[in-house]
């Protein structure tokens, strides 16, 4: 794994010493060389976890958001070009530290073995996400935006650090290779309902869960564009991730302690893909069709079952991908109106007919058209929640069609109709935008020929 | 002043505590004590306003009560134990009186009062000394007599600590007061775990020392002594700002930083003694510190106040030198990885 990390910490050094002209292309094209060399961990064998050490290993679940995670840096300083080409040098420098910083501990939270390890990573992936929020948004309600992402994510993971020292009190080692072997039922009382609490919360606020998902409208929409990739894409699959794994520790509780939020998250995607379709704000929209996303993803971790779990890994990766080249089409949008309100840009089929193709296949793809992998995600999660209640179907139906209704509301709004007439005088797309959008789509569309690798440990 | 008075006040200062720390006989502990007291006052009032003098008065006034407070203990331990070591204090009455005694001189709640106004009323320099080393010598006490402290009192004291001076600090903008209240919170953690492991104090106390000696020089270095001018260190060193970003991070207690080492230690070891309620309200009240924190990085660091002509910019005059600075900013942000380490303190 250090192959990977070493790298990942030597880009900072990259940056500082690189020339003028040289930060994008250095740091770039390093990158993507990471990101090839961390696809060699999909090559997984079939029921095992490859251990790399004591502290690092990959596992069919982290190694597909593990390829995520470092194929999105070269993403992200792609697009983060054109909002920082006024900015000073060592600013721009800054901005590629902070998110190499991230990535690093990206990358080792999704690798660490030792749960402890898992946290402090987890934490520590806050504080550049602050900064590049905080530092380098755009409007005054970031400062509100980063405190909220902030304090929420903290309150709801210092209970976790406490369920973690404990639950080593009690099995003597946290290690995850360890964890698996040894695992008892937890006996039934009120002490280890609040164990389970406290474990779950902190995902549930990272996912987010419909009632605490406060935050992220607010983080996702004040972010720059590589903020807003990075968190749409990754930081919300470390949500998913800690649930993957601290679940197996917390049976039997799961079974009746998930009612509740069950019920949150199968109200709260009708609601959130219901807010969606009144919504004029651009990035509004997709944040929060990110929260709609991650409640089917929260319904699958919490049902336990292997369908499910493949349905939630796979619905990780794609809405990943999906979401972060969504914000990528809105960004485009907003740097060359300086406005996120959508009726402000329509019309761009007429403009830029190939970013239109880009709009189409970005919102095909997010309402679920197969044969794409979002498609086999949510398929898998519906057919598992309906094995788990049948009543269930009707919420899910509902969503799949709010889902499409609200996509197609945003494509048609965007691209579709007479194009007003203050956008005659944009730039035309830069080869660099669509470059972005077809880096985007090629492994949403190459994964739908082999979804095997991102279905998880239970395939 | 005169800097040879000046060098032997200080060297009183130190001496005081030294005795305090290195005695085993109890009158020469509050004699240590009287040194450090009596010595501290002149360098408390180096500059001489009624602002000053009116610290220094209550500074006195707590600390002369705390250390009557103690000699009463020492008289009670006397005369039931016969004998004027140090060693674990027997008689419950004694054992309480002390650590009232104590807290009063460490600013714990409810004794916490004379902090915030003490650390306002004296330059950066004087409030340096008294929030850092002044802190030593109570908690070397209380390291000795740890077996024997009645466990009730001292966790309600030190919850409360954590309490207060979160809530406290919100409402601040004068840069001392916020230290000051960061000081009562701090303690609050020390004395939490000092019946449990002792040493967890000892190294919650120095991470404490190595973060606010970095805050309060970087304070120095920018002569700020309120937000609205420390918001201005954008312009004069634009450096100052990311390290005061990245120690009052580390002081919020946020990993990956060397801040988060004695709360997880403390953590665990609250953790390990079976009470597990106590050091999750403890966590999560360690937030309120970490809001006006963050409050400071934004007006510092993450955004541009805007400083526009009609604003007073201060003069500027040259560079104070600050020693160690460098060094102490490392070791209060990067010493996370080092906490295997820990294990050669048992």
């Amino acid at each position: 794994m250090l192959k990977i990390i070493i790298p990942t910490i030597m880009l900072m050094p990259l940056t500082w010493l690189s020339k003028k002209n040289m930060i994008w292309i250095n740091t770039t094209t390093y990158s993507l060389l990471i990101s090839l060399i961390s696809l060699s961990l999909l090559n997984q064998p079939s029921n095992n976890s490859l251990n790399f050490s004591l502290m690092f290993f990959s596992d069919p679940l982290s190694a597909p958001l593990l390829v995520l995670t470092t194929w999105l840096l070269p993403l992200m300083l792609m697009a983060s070009q054109h909002h920082l080409s006024k900015e000073p040098l060592i600013r721009k420098k800054l901005y590629i530290t902070m998110l190499t910083m991230l990535q690093t501990f990206l990358i080792m939270t999704f690798t660490a073995t030792e749960l402890i390890s898992f946290y402090i990573l987890f934490e520590a992936t806050l504080v550049p996400t602050l900064i590049i929020i905080t530092r380098w948004g755009n409007q005054t309600e970031r400062l509100n935006a980063g405190l909220y992402f902030l304090f929420y994510t903290l309150m709801g993971s210092l209970p976790l650090l406490v369920a973690l020292i404990s639950i080593q009190n009690l099995t003597g080692s946290l290690n995850f290779l360890l964890i698996q072997y040894w695992n008892q039922a937890l006996p039934d009382s009120w002490s280890n309902i609040f164990l389970w609490l406290a474990c779950m919360m902190a995902f549930m606020v990272k996912m987010p869960l419909y009632g605490l998902h406060l935050w992220l409208p607010k983080a996702h929409v004040e972010a720059p564009i590589a903020g807003s990739m990075v968190l749409a894409a990754i930081l919300l699959k470390l949500g998913g991730y800690g649930m993957l794994r601290i679940t197996t520790m917390l049976n039997p509780q799961t079974s009746f302690m998930a009612y509740p939020f069950l019920m949150l998250s199968l109200w709260g995607m009708i609601m959130t893909s219901s807010i969606c379709l009144r919504q004029t704000d651009l990035k509004s929209l997709i944040a929060y069709s990110s929260v709609s996303h991650m409640a089917l993803v929260i319904v699958a971790v919490l049902i336990q079952t292997p369908w499910s779990y493949m349905g939630a890994t796979a619905l990780m990766i794609a809405h990943g991908l999906t979401s972060s080249m969504l914000f990528c089409l809105a960004n485009s949008n907003y740097e060359r109106t300086h406005s996120r309100t959508m009726i402000l840009a329509r019309g761009l089929q007429t403009l830029l007919p190939l970013m239109a193709a880009w709009w189409l296949l970005a919102s095909l793809t997010n309402l679920a058209l197969p044969p794409s992998i979002n498609l086999i995600g949510e398929l898998f999660v519906v057919m598992s929640s309906f094995s788990w209640s049948n009543i269930t179907i009707i919420l899910m139906g509902a969503n799949i069609t709010i889902t499409a209704l609200y996509s197609l509301y945003m494509l048609i709004t965007t691209q579709r109709g007479k194009y007003t007439h203050h956008v005659n005088s944009i730039k035309p797309s830069f080869t660099r935008e669509n470059a972005l959008m077809a880096l985007h789509m090629t492994p949403l569309l190459l994964l739908s020929l082999n979804p095997k690798i991102i279905l998880g440990f239970t395939y | 002043m005169n800097p040879l008075i000046f060098t032997t006040i200080l060297m009183t200062v130190l001496l005081g505590t030294m005795i305090v720390m290195t005695s085993s006989h109890w009158l020469m502990i509050w004699i240590g004590f009287e040194m450090n007291l009596l010595a501290i006052i002149p360098i408390l009032m180096k500059k001489y306003n009624p602002r000053t003098m009116e610290a220094s008065t209550k500074y006195f006034l707590t600390q002369a009560t705390a250390s009557m407070l103690l000699m009463m203990a020492i008289i009670i331990n006397l005369m039931h134990s016969g004998q004027w070591t140090i060693t674990k204090v027997f008689n419950p009455t004694a054992s309480i009186i002390m650590t009232s005694a104590l807290a009063m001189k460490l600013g714990l709640t409810p004794f916490h009062f004379w902090v915030p106004e003490v650390t306002q009323g004296i330059s950066l320099t004087s409030g340096l000394i008294l929030l850092t080393w002044q802190k030593l010598a109570p908690m070397s006490i209380l390291y000795q007599i740890s077996p024997s402290i009645n466990l009730n009192i001292l966790l309600t004291m030190a919850v409360l600590s954590i309490l207060v001076g979160g809530w406290g600090g919100l409402n601040q903008t004068q840069l001392r007061k916020i230290m000051a209240y960061s000081s009562i919170a701090h303690m609050g953690w020390m004395t939490a775990v000092l019946v449990y492991n002792p040493t967890l104090t000892m190294l919650n106390m120095l991470i404490y020392i190595m973060m606010t000696l970095t805050m309060f020089m970087l304070f120095i270095h920018s002569s700020s002594t309120t937000t609205l001018s420390l918001s201005h260190t954008w312009n004069k060193t634009p450096l100052t700002t990311t390290l005061i970003l990245i120690t009052l991070l580390s002081m919020g207690g946020l990993p990956p930083l060397s801040g988060f080492m004695p709360k997880w230690m403390i953590i665990q070891e609250l953790t390990k003694n079976s009470s597990i309620i106590l050091p999750t309200l403890m966590a999560i009240m360690a937030l309120l510190n970490l809001y006006f924190y963050m409050r400071l990085t934004y007006s510092t660091s993450l955004t541009m106040f805007p400083s526009t002509n009609n604003m007073k910019m201060k003069w500027q005059f040259e560079t104070k030198r600050i020693t160690l600075l460098p060094p102490l900013i490392v070791m209060s942000s990067l010493l996370l990885p080092l906490t295997p380490m820990l294990s050669i303190l048992d």
